[in-house]
């Protein structure tokens, strides 16, 4: 009868319920372990990366540095010499190596400031802009063409050419602007007011003072019997 | 994806609404289960019944299991989890004296409030005992304070303090688990009866 046959497997109930713990638990000790995924998802990362959105130009900076923006946070990834030598205004050096240290994560993991990356080219400001976006870093952003194209944009311009088109006038306007704003003077300008040239060159200012704020670990719910 | 409420995918203020649910429904179960005699109870100190034992240890070493399958297949983050801190001295002297008032009492502080719920004197009775010993605690803090907040081991577990493989772990306590339901129904078989 079938009833007999329910009985006999139900007199095994708990053998089986621990056999079936067993099998469990045996399962965890032998699934293939593999490193978890740290941060954002490939894909994610994929197309965040292929997105040119992270790139600010260098007329944009300067632009926003002119107005005083205080949100823009800058942050040199070439190592210290090269920092020393010279730098953008207000810029706070974080060597490409240590970009992953303790101390460099508030700068980067934040979401007051809009964080500027930028090296000689943009090639290592990619690479430490690949490496902090991964971890779920915001607010990140390249400088095109880092402090090269810097210089011949913002600090000595090239003056357009006759056949270009008006706004490419306007452009060279702009950077001649800023580039005296960054201390560049001018042979026609210093005849004029010769005060000005003794402007001295701000870059050499104290690195700007950043007030970190160390980010609030999330505290898990409290619970208890 | 999980944990829910500190993932912010479960806003963090119906913590207390589904803290209600999950209590009603744990006070219901084990009422209907029984638990709210403190005979019951009490068979695990003599003998003569191990169904609390073995209902807790289950249900511990099920969410163990669990939480590593989810936390293996990523629906569950174990490092956000809550770990509740360690204080050497104050969980052992705590511990002791709660051991004691679960056996002369009968009830453990769940089960007491289920008790309650149904009218038992002797849990109202236990109830009053354990606000009265909340109270004598509150006055005599500044006395217990430095066993309270002494001893403090940080938020550990014994997975992290024996240094060994989680998994492992987990599977020796399955095995522990198993081996002490059997040798607790041995017990249970040589001690007499008891009819309830």
């Amino acid at each position: 009868m079938v009833n007999r046959k329910l009985v006999k497997f139900l007199s095994l109930r708990y053998k089986i319920l621990a056999l079936i713990f067993i099998v469990l638990a045996g399962g965890l000790v032998l699934l293939p372990k593999y490193e978890k995924q740290e941060g954002i998802s490939p894909e994610d990362l994929l197309s965040n990366s292929i997105s040119p959105e992270r790139y600010i130009t260098t007329d944009e900076l300067a632009d926003r540095i002119i107005n005083q923006d205080p949100t823009l946070l800058l942050i040199d990834v070439r190592d210290e010499n090269n920092y020393k030598k010279y730098s953008l205004t207000d810029a706070i050096n974080i060597p490409l190596k240590k970009i992953l240290d303790e101390d460099s994560e508030p700068y980067l993991n934040q979401d007051e400031y809009d964080v500027v990356l930028f090296s000689n080219d943009n090639f290592y400001s990619d690479q430490a802009w690949i490496l902090c976006t991964r971890l779920g870093y915001k607010n990140l952003h390249v400088l095109k063409g880092g402090i090269n194209t810097w210089y011949n944009t913002i600090i000595n311009p090239m003056k357009p050419t006759e056949n270009m088109a008006s706004n490419q006038f306007d452009l060279y306007a702009f950077r001649k602007a800023a580039s005296m704003y960054f201390g560049v003077a001018y042979p026609d300008k210093i005849k004029k007011k010769p005060t000005i040239i003794k402007r001295v060159s701000t870059s050499k200012a104290a690195p700007k003072k950043v007030i970190v704020k160390k980010k609030k670990k999330k505290m898990p719910v409290e619970g208890g019997c | 994806m999980g944990p829910l409420i500190p993932n912010e995918l479960i806003p963090f203020e119906w913590s207390s609404i589904i803290a209600i649910i999950i209590g009603i429904c744990f006070g219901f179960i084990l009422e209907a289960s029984g638990f709210s005699s403190s005979r019951k109870l009490a068979g695990v100190f003599y003998g003569y019944d191990f169904a609390v034992f073995k209902v807790f240890f289950t249900a511990a070493v099920v969410s163990l299991i669990g939480l590593f399958y989810m936390d293996y297949l990523g629906y569950v983050d174990m490092s956000m989890l809550y770990i509740h801190p360690t204080y050497t001295w104050a969980a052992i002297i705590g511990g002791a004296i709660m051991g004691i008032g679960f056996v002369t009492g009968g009830f453990c502080p769940g089960t007491t409030l289920t008790a309650v719920a149904i009218g038992k004197i002797d849990a109202i009775v236990n109830v009053l005992g354990i606000m009265f010993g909340v109270f004598v605690f509150s006055e005599l803090f500044t006395f217990f304070e430095p066993i309270y907040n002494g001893y403090f081991q940080g938020n550990i577990t014994l997975v992290d303090t024996l240094g060994i493989n989680p998994y492992w772990f987990v599977f020796i306590m399955t095995l522990v688990a198993i081996i002490m339901f059997a040798v607790s129904d041995v017990i249970r078989k040589r001690v007499k009866k008891v009819f309830y």
